[in-house]
Formats: C-alpha cells, sequence, structure tokens
C-alpha cells in the first residue's frame, strides 16, 4: 500500500499535493509564517499566499494531471518568492544593523573614562545599572575589574563628542580635572605616590 | 551593477509609491500589480506584495472587493481609498519637487 497524495486546503482552492511537494509546500508556510512574526495582520497575508501558491500550482499542472508535484510547486515557489515585510518595517532594522555603533568610551556624562557609557550605549543597556554591576564586581573581584577598565579604556576609540570637539587622547575624560584635583589636594606638582593618577598617563 | 545596488533602498522605498499609482488608475488584483512592474526597476513577487498591501490596507490607503472569475476562486480587487487618493496625490507632488531639485542641483 502507498499513500499517493495529500488533498490540501489553500484558502479558498483545494489541491492534491504528493508527499513530497506537501512537504515542500509545509515548510514554504512555516518559513512564512516565522518571517511574518510580529506584522499585525498575518494570517490575512498568509492566506493571499495560500491561494497565490494553490493558483500558481493550477495553472502549471497538466490537463490530465490530478497531483501537484515538486516540478510544479518549486517554480510556482519560485516565482511567488520568499516574505519580504514591507519597506517601512525593514528599513529601520538594516540601519542598525547595517551601521552598528562601534564600542567607543564615551566622554560626555562619564565618572571615569567613558567605558560603561560606551558599553551600556553599545548593548543597549542602563549605564546607571552597569555602573552598579561594575561597582559591585570591583568589591567582590578584589581589584581585578581596575585592570580590565584600563585595557578597556586602552582598547576602545573615542566616541567623537557631541559638542563637536575632539576628545581627550589616551587620558581618561576625568583625569584632567582628577589630576588638578589632586594636585591642588596636596598642593604638590608632583604626585608619584599615586598610581591612579599616573597611570593614564600614557604620551 | 554598483549604481543599482546604491539605489536599492530608494527603490524599495518607491515601490509602495508606485503600487498605490497601479491600484489608482483602475481597480486590479495582484497578478495585475506584478504585470505592471515587471519588466521595470521595480519588478517584484508575490512574497512582497501581499504584506505591503496589507500594511497599506491596514493604513486605510487601499481595500479590495471580491470579484467572481470566470476560472477558480473569487479575486481581491484592489482601489484606493479616499485617503489613498490623498496620499497618491501628495505623494506625487512631492516626487514631482525631488526631481526638480535633483535636476537644479549642480547648475
Amino acid at each position: 500500500m502507498q499513500r499517493i497524495s495529500v488533498t490540501v486546503r489553500l484558502n479558498r482552492s483545494t489541491l492534491q499535493f504528493d508527499d513530497a511537494a506537501y512537504g515542500r509546500l509545509e515548510t514554504y508556510l512555516a518559513e512564512s509564517a516565522s518571517l511574518l512574526e510580529g506584522d499585525p495582520d498575518p494570517q490575512e497575508i498568509l492566506s493571499d499566499l495560500e491561494q497565490a501558491v494553490a493558483d500558481q500550482c493550477t495553472r502549471r499542472l497538466r490537463t490530465d494531471q490530478a497531483v501537484v508535484t515538486l516540478a510544479e510547486l518549486v517554480p510556482a515557489l519560485e516565482e511567488i518568492g520568499s516574505v519580504q515585510t514591507s519597506a517601512a518595517s525593514v528599513a529601520p532594522d538594516q540601519t542598525t544593523r547595517g551601521t552598528a555603533r562601534p564600542l567607543q568610551q564615551v566622554s560626555e556624562g562619564a565618572v571615569i573614562s567613558g567605558v560603561c557609557m560606551g558599553l551600556a550605549r553599545y548593548f543597549g543597556l542602563n549605564v546607571t545599572a552597569l555602573r552598579i554591576f561594575a561597582v559591585l564586581l570591583l568589591l567582590l573581584s578584589g581589584g581585578g575589574v581596575i585592570l580590565v577598565y584600563f585595557a578597556l579604556m586602552l582598547l576602545f576609540p573615542y566616541a567623537p563628542l557631541e559638542s563637536g570637539g575632539q576628545p581627550l587622547r589616551w587620558l581618561p575624560a576625568k583625569s584632567r580635572a582628577f589630576t588638578e584635583f589632586l594636585a591642588q589636594k596636596f598642593s604638590l606638582a608632583s604626585s608619584p605616590t599615586r598610581p591612579e593618577a599616573q597611570k593614564p598617563r600614557h604620551p | 551593477m554598483i549604481i543599482e545596488s546604491k539605489l536599492a533602498p530608494i527603490r524599495k522605498g518607491l515601490l509602495e509609491f508606485l503600487v498605490l499609482k497601479i491600484v489608482g488608475a483602475r481597480s486590479v488584483y495582484v497578478p495585475d500589480i506584478l504585470r505592471r512592474l515587471a519588466g521595470t526597476e521595480f519588478a517584484t513577487q508575490e512574497g512582497t506584495l501581499y504584506p505591503l498591501l496589507s500594511k497599506l490596507r491596514r493604513e486605510d490607503l487601499v481595500q479590495y472587493d471580491w470579484q467572481e472569475s470566470d476560472a477558480g476562486p473569487p479575486r481581491k480587487y484592489y482601489r484606493l481609498t479616499d485617503a489613498g487618493r490623498t496620499q497618491l496625490a501628495a505623494l506625487d507632488d512631492y516626487w514631482n519637487r525631488i526631481n526638480r531639485t535633483i535636476a537644479d542641483m549642480g547648475h
């Protein structure tokens, strides 16, 4: 015994498909449904596509042929093409993916050098939450995070300033204020015992 | 080829405008629209057109009526709504302004 065909209702048409064609059709419709995820009215589009498949296959059937095979279905699906959601909903997605912001340090609003700001911006996180997390990590790691921070600070390029100016190079955004603060506090020009202030002073 | 890919996003954005134009000329069903676009820079497929028409219908720019066909099941015939007509006129106007701007630039 052998199953010859499956009767399929496609929107307003009924057609017979052989097993292979039926499998291919199921895949196509499942793919279409997943591509339409997020569309407010996927059911209407899927019904239209089903009808398109039915029409295209019917047109390709020979007059003496009752069952749709891959020979009809594959070119039919090729002509219909895979689901492309409308330009309006596709465009913003593409631009964010196409021109993804690089990881940068963001000087404006920075606490130290803007590494947290940059990470938060890149991953779409809340910067305050990230900073609290960083401080927790600092306490738990016993200071290892400081090295990581400085490594990232040297690795990340500087984001251009919103004001249009050039950011400080090789210096954490806050280092100028910080060294001035230290100098004032110790009323000394040099403070070699303060590694925090010295470390970022790369040439 | 390079030119084509440079203007690909523009073509994509203009497809909606062209579909409104086609639907605005007379009531059509999807194969009519595909035939009208075939062979132009805007040739497209049902997989693209149905989601677009669904969006336009949700925005109340087009609507459809079922019409019996001599072969097969009834067909959806699309036409513009009043809002669709207004938007098409505005798009036409804007497009003409853009064309003038482009033509005048560089003189």
